[in-house]
């Protein structure tokens, strides 16, 4: 019998590999990020341009998933807008880990005033729903693509810094982290090079359900015009307009809120893998 | 135990002060806050003349005080848009998102509680993977997008549910209709809870089924139907009271898409009127008040928790 608790980083990502439900979540988001990254090069119809003859068409050869109420093409706003949707996502998410990581590795480590401050703005930013904290700073700052980046990134930090923070101040007082310090390694170096590889697990499995958070978030900020703002398409705020046409044109709101949902599935899938490959109990 | 609620009632004390101060100068201090706001477009005399009106010309530490010192004494300025006070606003609002957010707790509760239980008693046969897989999906649909497909289903295709608003315009208020609009926000609500409490208790349901006075209590001959009933649910219901908190702050983040998808004059309907119309007193007056409905739950949920378990207050 082995040590059930730490498993080892290089046969954690095996396991991932070999998990079938794992490794089909990953390879269904693998294509869904070909398809928005590469689609364009296969269906070079512009997403912003309008085809003012055919406007709310239903699929032809021209328009493969027909026209918006502008006579934009559906498939290409979709392709365009999921580049957007997954990069705020991602990119938020890393605001967020690298905010958290910080705040939480540090009060973790260092203890003192510094846990005392640190911890005590986690449980602030925690007390506040995500979504107003976003929408404040949404309101505050304007929505240009990277505000709305940071702020999503921010709706998130607390969480993650809690986590990272748990995990330090377990890692802190081992063996491995006093005989380091005994050799004379300073606080950065046994931050990064020792005890962080070991928060990476969790983190990741933070990291990828916050993905999946962030995507929601900004699909709800720019559904509520608070986001990504047109003509820039996001898969949010292409189903904006298109609660108005659910009598005459459903497919218009079904289209996207389906890819949305797709997405974040598979990051969920995705990262409850990932939990229960490092947490067998749960 | 008085100890420990009063530790933990300074604790949310203070929560709830810091919250008002990084809202009150987040706002303040972001270069398209209030002073840009209203200065907008105005010549330099009238430029002053609002600040001054408005009391915007003075140190923004004296601005703190003086909305502390007005919050603290129920006054929590006037909306710049409606020119109603902000409190009137919020109470008025409130209202609307409690009897949304009290129908979605018990359908969430409902739901929850028994697909839980369900998922523990099946646990790793079918019903359990078939319960965890729709908790997953639950978590990854967005709220606006189901609130929509709702729509297209329950009002456009089988025309059973309005499309939106709270009571139908002309009638009467009646209890059934106001019901019949509740169903779908409340439901789009709950969608998104539900595989929170379902974890949660299918865990808590498993760690009481392995304990040991389960066991006792099965060895004495009593019918499974009363073990699961009486010994196991209702200690698994501890853990579960516990996460209202977390149910809180999701449900009100959420109330703010589905009140806008299905028109619902409630407090997150209220967030999005001040954030697109840059009502600044009032988007400080609702995150505030969230903010401490948030530490109150909690409050409430550890000093409930405290009681029920003392080894807690003992830490």
């Amino acid at each position: 019998m082995d040590t059930p608790t730490i498993v080892s980083r290089s046969r954690f990502w095996l396991r991932v590999w070999r998990n079938p439900v794992g490794a089909t979540a990953f390879g269904i988001l693998l294509l869904l990020m070909l398809l928005v990254l590469f689609g364009s090069i296969f269906y070079p119809i512009a997403s912003d341009a309008t085809d003012p003859l055919n406007i709310l068409a239903t699929p032809s050869a021209a328009h493969l998933l027909g026209t918006d109420e502008l006579g934009r093409d559906m498939l290409s706003r979709l392709i365009a807008g999921g580049r957007v949707s997954l990069s705020v996502g991602l990119l938020s998410m890393l605001v967020g880990l690298t905010i958290g990581t910080l705040a939480g590795g540090l009060a973790g480590y260092f203890r003192g005033w510094t846990e005392t401050v640190l911890m005590r703005m986690v449980d602030v930013f925690m007390a506040i729903p995500s979504f107003f904290l976003v929408l404040v700073i949404v309101t505050v700052m304007g929505n240009h693509p990277l505000t709305v980046i940071i702020s999503v990134g921010i709706g998130f930090w607390a969480q993650m810094g809690r986590v990272v923070y748990a995990e330090f101040t377990k890692y802190r007082s081992r063996n491995f982290v006093e005989a380091v310090h005994a050799l004379g390694a300073s606080h950065t170096r046994i931050m990064i090079l020792h005890i962080f590889p070991q928060v990476l697990p969790q983190a990741t499995v933070l990291a990828t359900l916050g993905v999946g958070w962030a995507i929601l978030t900004e699909a709800a900020l720019s559904y509520l015009g608070l986001g990504i703002q047109p003509p820039l398409a996001s898969w949010g705020n292409m189903l904006q307009n298109a609660q108005a046409y659910i009598y005459s044109n459903p497919w218009l709101a079904i289209y996207p809120g389906l890819l949305i949902a797709t997405t974040v599935l598979t990051v969920n899938v995705l990262g409850n893998t990932l939990r229960d490959i490092l947490d067998p109990r749960s | 135990m008085t100890t420990y609620a009063i530790h933990r009632l300074l604790q949310g004390l203070l929560v709830l002060f810091l919250i008002s101060v990084i809202t009150f100068f987040l706002i303040n201090l972001a270069p398209g806050g209030p002073t840009a706001a209203v200065t907008l477009g105005r010549t330099a005399e009238e430029r002053e003349a609002v600040l001054r009106q408005l009391g915007l010309d003075k140190p923004v530490l004296v601005r703190y005080f003086d909305w502390l010192g007005g919050v603290l004494r129920g006054d929590l300025g006037k909306s710049m848009n409606q020119g109603l006070p902000v409190s009137s606003l919020l109470a008025q609002r409130s209202v609307n998102t409690l009897q949304l957010a009290l129908t979605a707790l018990l359908l969430t509760s409902i739901f929850g509680i028994v697909l839980g239980v369900l998922a523990a008693v099946y646990k790793n046969r079918w019903p359990d993977h078939l319960i965890s897989s729709l908790a997953t999906v639950g978590m990854s649909v967005p709220a606006f997008w189901m609130g929509i497909i709702c729509m297209i289903m329950f009002a456009v295709r089988l025309k059973m549910l309005p499309s939106s608003g709270m009571y139908s315009i002309g009638q009467e208020f009646s209890i059934i209709d106001r019901l019949r609009h509740l169903a779908m926000p409340a439901g789009v609500l709950s969608f998104n809870l539900v595989p929170n409490v379902i974890r949660v208790t299918r865990s808590a349901m498993l760690d009481v089924l392995a304990s040991d006075y389960v066991r006792t209590a099965t060895g004495k001959g009593l019918s499974e139907r009363r073990v699961l009933l009486k010994h196991t649910l209702q200690n698994a219901m501890v853990p579960v009271i516990a996460i209202l908190g977390l149910i809180t702050t999701v449900m009100l983040s959420g109330s703010v898409v589905v009140e806008s998808v299905f028109g619902w004059a409630g407090l997150g309907r209220l967030a999005i009127e001040a954030a697109n119309g840059r009502d600044y007193p009032v988007i400080l007056g609702v995150t505030l008040l969230v903010g401490a409905i948030v530490v109150a739950v909690n409050l409430l949920v550890d000093l409930l928790y405290a009681a029920v378990d003392p080894r807690i207050s003992h830490e």
